[in-house]
């Protein structure tokens, strides 16, 4: 394993592309300058860019090599500035395989490889290896003291395993944000009226009301259903073939349909689990697990946390994190809720934008003040699921914090995974003796995550914080 | 977490943020300023002054006289063989515990202002939060920061 290797020639595709995208805003620049008198010289000059970009290309794969050698990937690069870039193997953190579209033509994979020190780019980037060599690789590079090929195949069998059934992925994907942007349109189509030219407006309306409400009714039903389905769709490529497996010191996770994505998660980076109940989904029974990792970057996908089951029964979390993170499992069935006193501090809370933007609208449009009740009667709704949702629980090491903002979010996370513990409190909480707990755990990059538990009963926090507190 | 921690900062902090709150709130004077003779050249209301003056005195009133006050005497630290306890905060007072074996460096730092009372800031950083000690003495600062470091350097458990 120690010759240098090269990427699949795929890979001169890829750094074509890049390359053009790169030149993009200037080719359109150009072309929109020389477009009348002199359009032929921008095509040569066009023509010239080119080839010069495929050489570029060309040369860029030729130069780039890689290989395994004394525990470390060695990766050498460069055209006119030789680089060599050595990343020893227990540095690495995660090895994670992309296969897009163009990769699966040509049964290739993106291989990333990420290290501790966050910023927004792998660590290392092998645009294009042949399926089975990134597979290969990624063994290799693993922490594990090399295990004999054998043992590894016979534990493959016994690992626990779960994978997303096309029904669930179904579900998930009809109850995915996608009715809260249809949510947000509806409201949004109601005011575009107000920006189209009022002669225009005149017009087609008395065109739109010829064709009858009917039509119209039919129309916006269509075109919701149109984004609902693809809410449905979206879902379904990026969470399609769900699969995770557990191996002894890692999880490993595939995922997506037209662009295959292989995760795998050391089990020591896992500084919280969560769980979250979206109140579309709540009401089914339905949750997401979700783990926050420490490190990775930013072209891990926009989802800010690891996803480790897109829809689940809320029943089955338990058997699940009992086979993939047992540390995790055993959630009490009850926990210590909020005084019934923070409950006006919940109310108030979320009441008082929509008070606001209610006195606005009664004073500028007061036609829509029905609105501003039916609003006021949502946020006041919201206030108390707030109150109700929130609460906490201790059990040994662990702590569990539950919040809402809109989905319900119960996180797990352990005493030793606690970057720092808070205790907020302004006069008014004082004088009802409550107060804010804040916790940071590492997220994401390096940067930190903050979890926020508002309007706590003060004496419990004051014994949270001893749980908390290192002095003997 | 019952007890405040008992460590209070140097006084000269008082002096200190006096003269960075008065060099903010002289920038909101010189819009004022800037107002009125706009106002003045263009014969507009006389709101837009009044508005302008009543903001730039009461934030005078707040930044330079009141709060450094109060927040001098809310600020308390203290520091534990195992951790840092931090308590500070005018309207809401906020107090934190970072563990030592979670603190990943700490640093002192002096801008000018401070530099002009002798005073100098500590940072202690952890993987996901910093915290700042604002103003201690020179002397007071560079010796916590060496205590932090040495307290720190415990066999650090994968994070």
């Amino acid at each position: 394993m120690s010759e240098p290797r090269r990427l699949h020639p795929a890979a001169i595709i890829f750094n074509f592309i890049k390359g053009i995208r790169e030149f993009l805003f200037v080719l359109i620049f150009g072309f929109i300058t020389f477009r009348d008198e002199s359009l032929i010289y921008f095509i040569l000059i066009l023509f010239a860019l080119v080839l010069l970009l495929v050489t570029y290309s060309i040369i860029t794969w030729y130069r780039f090599t890689y290989r395994v050698e004394d525990n470390e990937l060695r990766i050498e690069y460069g055209i006119f500035v030789r680089k060599k870039r050595y990343i020893s193997k227990n540095r690495i953190q995660s090895i994670d395989l992309t296969s897009g579209v163009i990769h699966r033509i040509f049964k290739l994979a993106k291989v990333q490889i990420e290290t501790a020190s966050g910023g927004d780019g792998a660590e290392a980037s092998l645009k294009a290896v042949k399926l089975t060599e990134a597979e290969k690789l990624r063994d290799e590079l693993k922490n594990e003291n090399t295990p004999l090929k054998g043992e590894l195949e016979e534990e493959e069998t016994t690992n626990p395993f779960y994978k997303i059934s096309f029904q669930r992925l179904f579900i998930a994907g009809s109850t995915s944000g996608s009715l809260g942007v249809i949510f947000v349109l509806a409201i949004g189509a109601t005011e575009f009226e107000r920006f189209i030219p009022d002669q225009f407006f005149d017009n087609a309306m008395s065109w739109v009301i010829g064709l009858g409400i009917a039509l119209i009714v039919g129309f916006v039903f269509v075109v919701l259903l149109l984004l609902w389905l693809l809410g449905i769709a979206g879902t379904i490529i990026k969470y399609g073939n769900f699969t995770i497996t557990k191996s002894t010191d890692e999880l490993f996770i595939t995922r997506g349909l037209l662009e295959k994505k292989q995760i795998t998660i050391p089990l020591s980076r896992i500084q919280a689990i969560g769980i979250q109940e979206s109140i579309i989904r709540q009401p089914l029974g339905f949750v997401t697990v979700f783990a926050e990792v420490a490190g990775g970057s930013l072209d891990q996908g926009q989802d800010f946390s690891t996803v480790l089951f897109p829809i689940m029964r809320r029943d089955e979390v338990e058997e699940f994190l009992q086979e993939i993170l047992p540390e995790y499992a055993e959630h009490p069935k009850e926990f210590n809720p909020l005084p019934k006193r923070a409950l006006p501090f919940y109310l108030f809370r979320t009441m008082v934008p929509v008070i606001l933007l209610g006195v606005v609208v009664m004073f500028l449009l007061p036609q829509f003040s029905w609105l501003v009740i039916l609003l006021l009667i949502a946020a006041f709704g919201l206030g108390f699921l707030r109150y109700r949702a929130s609460g906490y629980d201790v059990k040994g090491n662990r702590l569990m914090v539950r919040y809402r903002t809109f989905s319900k979010m119960t996180m797990l996370m352990y005493h030793k995974r606690i970057q720092a513990f808070e205790k907020k409190q302004h006069k008014i909480q004082k004088s009802q003796s409550l107060a804010t707990l804040k916790l940071s755990i590492i997220g994401k990059l390096g940067v930190g995550k903050h979890y926020s538990l508002k309007e706590l009963n003060a004496d419990d926090l004051d014994l949270l914080s001893d749980w908390y507190s290192y002095r003997e | 977490m019952r007890q405040p921690p008992v460590n209070m900062i140097a006084r000269d902090a008082i002096k200190a943020w006096k003269i960075t709150a008065a060099i903010y709130v002289a920038v909101l004077w010189l819009a004022t300023l800037a107002i009125a003779i706009i106002s003045y050249h263009y014969t507009l209301s006389y709101w837009f002054v009044s508005i302008a003056i009543l903001i730039s005195g009461l934030s005078t009133y707040l930044a330079v006289f009141l709060f450094p006050e109060i927040r001098w005497r809310r600020w308390r630290y203290e520091v534990f063989d195992q951790e840092i306890y931090i308590q500070h905060g005018i309207l809401i007072v906020s107090r934190t515990l970072v563990p030592m074996i979670r603190v990943q460096h700490v640093d002192t730092k002096q801008g000018p202002i401070l530099r002009n009372f002798r005073l100098a800031s500590v940072t202690i950083s952890t993987a996901a939060t910093t915290h700042e000690i604002p103003a201690l003495l020179e002397e007071d600062a560079s010796e916590l920061r060496d205590r932090i470091s040495a307290l720190a350097r415990v066999d650090e458990d994968d994070v």
